[in-house]
């Protein structure tokens, strides 16, 4: 077949002819060309099959309405998009566009199979059938659900495309581009106040696209909005949804239209912040619903007159129209005047208005009032329908190839929706319009109901002589429900339209029900025997038309999907053959492999060197808080469970952080610099939230109190040097510190300087060995690290990463809040009683601390555990359990929170958070694995060096 | 400066922050929790049952709610706002320690 | 003593040239964190006039909250430090690092994450903000000049980002 497109009229570029292939055929059609005007011009009226059903389906719409032609398009791995709707594909060369839904072809689809079960597959059909027996779930129904249902296929590969995204600000947003769009963007023009009119199409105009009398305004419009410098125009994008204070959701597509896309973004997210908001989103013509409406070939009266004025195609070589509406007669009597065949003109109402009987007289086309379509004749295309009238007789045959349904027009209100603005109910049009808004926002033209498309009947279905309930009438052709589905919704009981929807899945999905919306609230209305709008209307919600995932990212993927961030010292590390673990968002050195090595045995070998000798460790990730003021020590000793008034200049203590609720939220060691001046230190992944605390306490409950926090994370590198050998290192690289153990006692601060830069060294050890923590501005951080790796060498100087770290100490009992604690341990439960101030009369979680749970016996507290065989090494989140033949479910009293193997103690040791813990010293616990059980025996928490004999040197 | 929030989104509302006197993209705020809850002066004086109505009950309001927020990514201050839970609305912002609203 | 240290950068030190926009690095600079509740006991202890309006500059410094300023010198510059005084004064030199974006479409560049509305952003305003999820503070220090002071860890992401978007302009 072929000969549709029409010798001329159109906007499409006669001259530029185009190649394209679909489901494997190669056609052409002209720049300008939709897919499906394209197709339609090549007399290809099959675009795909449905979802449910598997039925033969052509265009419905000409729009972003078009229910039925979802295609797949392809530009190699990582470019394929389905459910791209036919009506919005604009064609290029070498544009390579599939059918989806259907198996092994469009034609021949072993799916369809479901059409002829289809009284086996009623609404609810999956709720109902699939329920029993359970066990049939896994293994068959939800696979053969899967092959079976689902919209085009999801790309298995990684998109390489790219995504902008831009934040814009504006007085007026003007969401369409058509006639009343131009309008309103015409008449700010010249104004101060900043423009943006945006439009889904490739051309602004909208409707006056499909009107040749409107070209030239159209044309003098558009320049004038071009050289308006206060007015941007952007095409081809949706505003795809409605966000709180008129923050609107936008996407550009920037290169699907070109053949060969130069590099640059594909799409662009656009957030519109606007001061005002105009909808100019038109209106949306109804299908009208009888057996047959969804023939490939039925299609509704305006998408007619779209593929005829706008592309230059006839969708039949004699079509029928079958109206409610006079718009319909309108789009007929334009198709007739370009020569297109017309059987006949086929109306519901008896009546019509005198001037549409004398234009279709004078144009000499039939005129059947009173009448309706009973049955479409064909499967695959229209090859005749059936009429009859109203009250059933008068059957009659009409040969034609294409039936174009006037149901009337629905306002397009879906962004009103999204904004929250109320609806409507006009019985005159048979819609809802938009009522009041919720933001400042207007709609105007027929988004707003006003229209001089004429006037029309409302009805629910067409009047049929044939059972009901033994036709396939279709509602909703995406989800390919019928109105039957929704009346026998009605019958089972669903009375409120958001349960029928539910039930039924009409208005669902990628399509929120545009064509669909009105006719099932009239059936469904009709059925219940109460007014539409005592059955109210479902929810329209974003996206207005899919939008893809890579625009939803923008840039947020690859390196930039979210920062990881490095130390001054990660360069090092990375050069020196680091493996790398994430904490928060930083990334960590967790140990250094040499030649050979897996990660015990470098571990291992870590261990051994700061034991004996000498480690370096870079540790700069620890949060800092610097914390001045006069009322700096009043703060702090309201923030920690520890006193810390006395404290003196100089030295350091371990401070404890709870919540209100009593439990442990962060730890670390901090120094007191001055009088009223003290360096904090957090945990790596606590640093904001800590800081969030201390400024929640500061501004709100003490705001009398002179102090202020600064977090100087950032500011300092620091390096930890753990070992025997710490001393004898730094010793001759610092200047103005005296180091000896008597001058520079364990937990102290000295500030000087170390190979010429300024420095606060911390005397600390989180490892049980004599130890420093370097800190220094962070630009030095790499030169000094690479400083003691070489004068260090002499003591067989050693990097380690945080999984020795975290190994030495284990050995030396001291806890990581967040793996050791979980947000339910109290100071009492992790054996740090000794860090709880017991003569301060408040701080931060202190009255918890007295509640009736907290001091109840049996809380999980925080012990050691000794495997019975030291070579046996736990999981950790392991649960406890202490009877080991007691039957399954077995009840656990804990779980293991830490384990290592110990290179030092040549065994392995955990920590464990077990209930009533303390009270078990000794006691042989039991840890159920796969096919085995465990045993370890409870011991204090504490390992190595109890005496704490190697800090004290 | 405080470190940035760790997942993407789309930011919505507009929130006037009280103290910059500017409407700002909520992407810079931190919500936190309800307002005027104040810390009892001599927590150690109070009883169990008020104690844990202090910590852990809230009124949940359906409709004109007091509540905290944060200019957090701007200028660092806490303040209270009057909101719809239902509109999603702001009726108001003030800063902390004035009187309720 | 051997040889001084060098410092390390966390971003490439060339600058990076697009088309309308130019992404560099300021050199190293000295920065002061200044905290007071009443800014005269910082301009008298400094002896410099501070702005009062939150999100405004006044010569090097910028009032980043009604108690909070930035003071930004050059590299080397010590102040007082006002021990005992009822104010904070915390160095933060080495904490951020500020990229500058400079040419006819760093507006442009800025707003692929920012959500500030550059036209109510006139010269001489400074604010901290967020750029995607990576918080900064926004200097506007000429109609097509942009400074950004961020914490040094996330300099990359933001120079990668910045970059990124100067590639994908309209």
């Amino acid at each position: 077949m072929s000969g549709f497109r029409l010798p001329q009229g159109g906007r499409v570029d006669r001259s530029h002819a185009v190649n394209f292939s679909f489901d494997g055929m190669i056609y052409q059609g002209y720049a300008g060309d939709t897919l499906a005007s394209a197709l339609l011009a090549n007399g290809v009226m099959l675009l795909g099959r449905s979802f449910k059903y598997h039925r033969p389906r052509g265009v419905l719409g000409a729009g972003s309405e078009e229910p039925n032609a979802l295609v797949s398009v392809t530009r190699g791995p990582g470019r394929f998009t389905p459910n791209l709707r036919a009506t919005g594909v604009e064609i290029h060369d070498g544009l390579t566009a599939v059918s989806q839904n259907r198996w092994p072809s469009l034609k021949t689809d072993l799916g369809a199979v479901n059409d002829r079960l289809g009284m086996f597959l009623p609404a609810g059909f999956y709720n109902k059938t699939f329920m029993w027996p359970r066990s049939f779930w896994d293994r068959l129904y939800e696979p053969a659900i899967r092959r079976m249902a689902g919209l085009g296929e999801a790309p298995t590969e990684i998109d390489p495309d790219h995504y902008g995204a831009t934040y814009a600000h504006c007085d007026l947003l003007i969401v369409g581009a058509g006639p009343a769009g131009i309008d309103a963007a015409l008449e700010a023009s010249g104004t101060s106040k900043r423009v943006i009119l945006i439009d889904e199409q490739d051309e602004a105009g909208g409707g006056a696209l499909s009107d040749p009398a409107l070209w030239p305004w159209l044309e003098e419009s558009l320049k004038d909005l071009a050289v308006a410098p206060n007015i941007t125009v952007l095409s081809r994008t949706t505003a795809f949804g409605y966000y709180h204070d008129n923050f609107i959701g936008a996407v550009q597509r920037l290169t699907d239209h070109l053949p060969h896309p130069a590099t640059g973004a594909r799409e662009r997210l656009w957030r519109i912040r606007a001061g005002e908001v105009i909808l100019a989103q038109g209106a949306i013509e109804r299908p009208l619903v009888f057996a047959g409406n969804d023939v490939p070939g039925v299609m509704l009266a305006s998408a007619a007159r779209i593929f005829l004025q706008r592309y230059g195609v006839a969708v039949g070589k004699q079509v029928a129209l079958m109206a409610a509406h006079d718009s319909g007669w309108h789009d007929v009597f334009a198709l007739a005047r370009a020569g297109v065949g017309v059987a006949a003109i086929i109306d519901v109402r008896d009546s019509v208005d005198a001037a549409l009987l004398v234009e279709a007289e004078a144009l000499g086309l039939a005129v059947k009032l009173g009448h309706s379509v009973i049955d479409v004749h064909g499967r695959l295309a229209v090859g005749g329908i059936s009429i009859a009238r109203n009250d059933g007789t008068a059957v009659v045959r009409l040969a034609c190839d294409a039936l174009l349904m006037a149901g009337g027009w629905t306002p397009s209100v879906h962004l009103w929706s999204h904004s929250k603005g109320s609806l409507a109910w006009r019985d005159d049009l048979g819609a809802y319009v938009p009522g009041e808004p919720n933001e400042k926002v207007r709609c105007v033209g027929a988004c707003s109901g006003k229209w001089n498309f004429g006037s029309g009947l409302v009805t629910d279905s067409l009047p049929t002589p044939r059972d009901s309930a033994r036709i396939k009438a279709f509602v909703d052709f995406q989800n390919d429900v019928t109105a039957k589905d929704i009346r026998l919704a009605v019958r089972e009981g669903f009375k409120s339209i958001e349960h029928i929807k539910r039930y039924t899945t009409t208005g669902m999905a990628t399509d929120q029900g545009k064509t669909s919306n009105l006719n099932g609230l009239q059936i469904a209305s009709a059925a219940l025997g109460r007014p539409v709008v005592d059955i109210g209307l479902t929810s329209f919600r974003p996206p207005y038309t899919p939008q893809t995932f890579g625009a939803l990212a923008g840039h947020a993927k690859d390196a930039l999907f979210q920062p990881t961030r490095q130390t001054n010292i990660d360069g090092w590390a990375q050069e020196n053959g680091a493996v790398f673990e994430l904490v928060a968002q930083w990334r960590r050195a967790r140990y250094f492999p040499k030649s050979g090595e897996d990660m015990y045995a470098a571990v291992n070998r870590e261990c051994r060197a700061i034991r004996s000798s000498l480690g370096i460790f870079d540790a700069s990730t620890l949060g800092k808080i610097e914390v001045v003021g006069p009322d700096a020590a009043e703060f702090l000793n309201r923030m920690y469970t520890n006193p810390w008034k006395a404290l003196e200049p100089g030295r350091c203590r371990y401070g404890l952080l709870l919540k209100e609720d009593g439990f442990i939220t962060d730890d670390g060691v901090s120094a007191r610099l001055a009088p009223d001046r003290f360096h904090l230190t957090t945990t790596t992944g606590g640093a904001a939230r800590v800081l969030n605390m201390m400024e929640d306490y500061l501004q709100t409950e003490w705001p009398d109190l002179n102090v202020w926090l600064t977090s100087t994370t950032e500011q300092y590198a620091v390096i930890a040097l753990q070992g025997p050998n710490a001393r004898k290192l730094l010793e001759p690289l610092v200047e103005g510190i005296d180091l000896s153990a008597e001058a520079f006692p364990h937990m102290a601060i000295r500030e000087g300087r170390i190979c010429g830069v300024p420095t606060r060294l911390f005397r600390v050890s989180f490892t049980g060995e004599l130890g420093f923590e370097i800190n220094v501005p962070t630009a030095y951080g790499r030169a000094l690290w690479e400083r003691l790796m070489a004068d260090g060498a002499a003591y067989g100087i050693t990097p380690y990463g945080t999984e020795a770290m975290h190994v030495l100490r284990a050995e030396k009992g001291f806890i990581i809040v967040g793996q050791d604690t979980d947000g339910t341990v109290t100071p009492y439960d992790a054996g740090l009683d000794w860090a709880v101030g017991k003569k301060k009369p408040d701080f931060v979680g202190r009255r918890s601390l007295a509640r009736p749970d907290i001091v109840a016996p049996g809380r999980k507290q925080l012990v050691g555990l000794l495997t019975d065989d030291p070579t046996e090494v736990l999981e950790e989140g392991a649960q406890i359990v202490a009877d080991p033949g007691q039957s399954i479910p077995m009840k656990m009293i804990g779980h293991v929170t830490s384990s290592y193997w110990s290179e030092t103690l040549g065994r392995s040791v955990a920590l464990a958070l077990v209930a009533g813990g303390q009270e078990r010293m000794g006691e042989t616990l039991h840890i159920p694995m796969p096919g085995k059980m465990l045993t370890a025996k409870v011991s204090t928490m504490v390992f190595y060096d109890p005496e704490g004999a190697r800090l004290n040197v | 400066m405080r470190p940035p929030p760790l997942r993407w989104r789309i930011e919505m509302l507009l929130i006037h922050c009280p103290y910059c006197d500017e409407a700002r993209a909520e992407l810079e705020f931190a919500y936190a929790g309800e307002a005027h809850i104040a810390r009892p002066e001599d927590p150690s004086a109070m009883s169990d049952e008020d104690w844990q109505y202090y910590l852990f009950i809230r009124a949940n309001q359906r409709g004109r709610h007091h509540e905290r927020w944060r200019h957090i990514h701007g200028c660092g201050r806490f303040f209270n706002a009057v909101r719809d839970t239902v509109s999603d609305k702001f009726e108001a912002t003030y800063k902390a320690g004035e009187p309720r609203r | 003593m051997s040889e001084a240290l060098t410092r390390a950068e966390p971003v490439t030190l060339e600058a990076i040239v697009r088309e309308g926009v130019t992404i560099s690095l300021a050199p190293p600079m000295a920065r002061y964190s200044l905290r007071a509740r009443d800014p005269g006991a910082l301009e008298v202890l400094l002896g410099l006039k501070l702005p009062k309006k939150i999100g405004t500059t006044e010569g090097a410094a910028a009032c980043l909250g009604p108690d909070e300023w930035l003071l930004r010198l050059p590299l080397g510059a010590s102040i007082a430090m006002g021990e005992g005084l009822p104010l904070a004064i915390t160095e933060v030199s080495e904490r951020a690092v500020c990229l500058i974006a400079e040419g006819p479409r760093a507006a442009e560049v800025l707003m692929a994450g920012c959500p500030l509305d550059l036209d109510r952003f006139a010269v001489g305003r400074a604010t901290r903000t967020i750029f995607e999820t990576v918080e900064i503070i926004l200097i506007r220090s000429g109609e097509h000049r942009f400074e950004f002071e961020v914490w040094r860890s996330f300099a990359p992401w933001l120079q990668l980002a910045l970059t990124t978007a100067a590639g994908q302009l309209r």
